[in-house]
């Protein structure tokens, strides 16, 4: 005679333990690329660090109802945007109107640093913290497509799935957002022609 | 400015502007290599003719070229270790009861998929419907063909009924309270749901349990329902249980006391039957 009650508790203990395994072979390596992420986006590494913890928090939470290996990285980038964007409106960091530039911009199409070579050359200049403090005064919705691009190297579908927008969406984003930075970029140059060898230059965001 | 088109007439500006503007939101298409044939050949022909995007789709590849080269931020080995005391801690204190928890329809889990999973062979819970799709791809219990041997016995034709309905998406949450242990448990099945249906005409409990690639169904049912057909009757007499098959799927029919156990299983991957352990329990 099978003692069912018995059997059920089994089951039910191995299902808690063989979760906690899985989260750690599966979720957990995932923690150094999401901090990634999370530091490209925050302003200082203890946000970087809460945002990473709490993303890790909520994975274990609702990791019973995850069932899916492949797509455990991009599970981890939605739950971390909404941390992100939950980390934003406590901060009350005043949510950036994206603003549309054409091609025909002022800057884009009028400043000497806008022009290809120019503009990889000052690309060139401008170091890693610079260029990575333009990125994060990029509006959310730009800011969001260009890392995932750009720094993920994650597919427009992928990355469509991960913020819930359709593919059109992602590159015309992509597209918007990459100019803007340009743009900025270009701004910062011609601010800062020794850009090269002036590694505390901050970005000032274009009001 | 410099590039701006030579004037042409109206209808035939108004085109270009139109497509000029349509183009700048696919300029980081272009230099991703993410745009069709045809959208590229579209921007190709008009990048031709228009410098400001020429530069724009330039600059849209060489920043994203910058930014790849852009090192990705470390962890500090002080926060990898906090963070892994804390997962710990929450881990241990949290006895998160999995089994337990309310699943939601397989429609949620589809559309929390990313494509790529399916593509990439790994996803199970895509390639298990896909494959239960697969494997019914037209079974109606108004197809006649396909439900010959069913159509004779109407507990079969409800739980088939009723396995078509899960795999076309339509999963019904589970109570809070819901009880998911089926009847019947394997090694390496999960239970993904637990509802009530009618089989027979009488309330029937299922269960959907997910081994493999295959979607299975258990059916709690009456034992006055499940006795009622005297061929089961007989082949239970017979065999100790009551198997019907088509081309894609297999129903195995057993006694349990007091009831019966209707299992539902794409054919060919029926899991093993364990007859001692449903006569005992
Ligand atoms: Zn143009």
């Amino acid at each position: 005679m099978v003692n069912k009650s018995t059997d059920s508790k089994r089951a039910h203990k191995m299902r808690s333990t063989g979760s906690k395994q899985q989260f750690d072979t599966l979720v957990r390596p995932w923690r150094y690329r999401l901090y990634g992420v999370a530091q490209r986006q925050s302003a200082s590494t203890e946000i970087a660090e809460d945002y990473t913890q709490e993303t890790l928090l909520r994975a274990w939470r609702d990791f019973g109802q995850l069932d899916d290996q492949v797509a455990i990285y991009a599970w981890l980038l939605r739950i971390l945007n909404r941390v992100v964007a939950d980390g934003y409106r406590r901060d009350n960091r005043r949510r950036q109107l994206a603003p549309v530039l054409t091609t025909e911009d002022a800057v884009l199409s009028e400043h000497p640093c806008a022009a290809p070579g120019p503009f990889e050359q000052a690309l060139k200049h401008q170091t890693d913290a610079q260029v990575m403090a333009a990125v994060r005064d990029l509006p959310d919705n730009f800011r969001q497509v260009v890392l995932l691009r750009d720094f993920e190297d994650l597919s427009y579908q992928d990355i469509a799935q991960i913020l819930d927008l359709a593919p059109g969406t992602v590159m015309s984003r992509l597209s918007r957002g990459r100019r803007l930075l340009a743009e900025r970029l270009i701004k910062v140059a011609s601010d800062n022609p020794a850009a090269s060898d002036n590694t505390h230059t901050r970005v000032t965001p274009h009001e | 400015m410099s590039d701006k088109p030579s004037i042409t007439p109206s209808s035939e500006s108004h085109q270009w502007s139109d497509l000029h503007h349509q183009i700048q939101d696919w300029l980081a298409g272009y230099a991703d290599g993410e745009l069709d044939e045809h959208h590229i050949t579209l921007v190709e022909a008009h990048l031709a003719g228009c410098e400001a995007c020429r530069h724009d789709a330039e600059r849209q590849r060489m920043l994203s070229e910058r930014l790849q080269e852009i090192p990705a931020p470390r962890l500090s080995p002080a926060f990898a270790k906090r963070l892994d005391d804390t997962l710990a801690s929450v881990q241990t204190s949290d006895r998160r009861p999995v089994g337990q928890k309310p699943l939601e329809g397989l429609k949620h889990w589809l559309t929390r998929l990313s494509p790529s999973a399916v593509i990439g062979g790994g996803g199970w819970a895509v390639a298990m419907v896909l494959a239960a799709m697969l494997l019914v791809p037209s079974l109606t219990p108004e197809d006649p063909n396909q439900m010959a041997v069913a159509s004779q016995i109407p507990m079969v034709n409800d739980v088939l009924a009723d396995y078509q309905r899960v795999v076309g998406n339509d999963l019904r949450t589970p109570s809070d309270d819901a009880d998911l242990s089926p009847p019947m448990q394997w090694a390496n099945g999960r239970v993904l749901a637990r509802w009530t249906t009618r089989v027979g005409g009488e309330p029937a409990e299922a269960y959907a349990v997910r081994l493999g690639n295959s979607l299975i169904v258990q059916y709690q049912i009456s034992e006055r329902v499940f006795f009622r057909n005297p061929d089961v009757r007989q082949a239970v007499a017979r065999a100790g249980d009551f198997r019907t098959r088509d081309n894609e799927l297999e129903v195995i029919g057993l006694p349990m006391r007091a009831s019966g156990l209707l299992v539902v299983a794409p054919s060919g991957n029926v899991p093993p039957i364990d007859k001692s352990a449903m006569s005992a329990s």
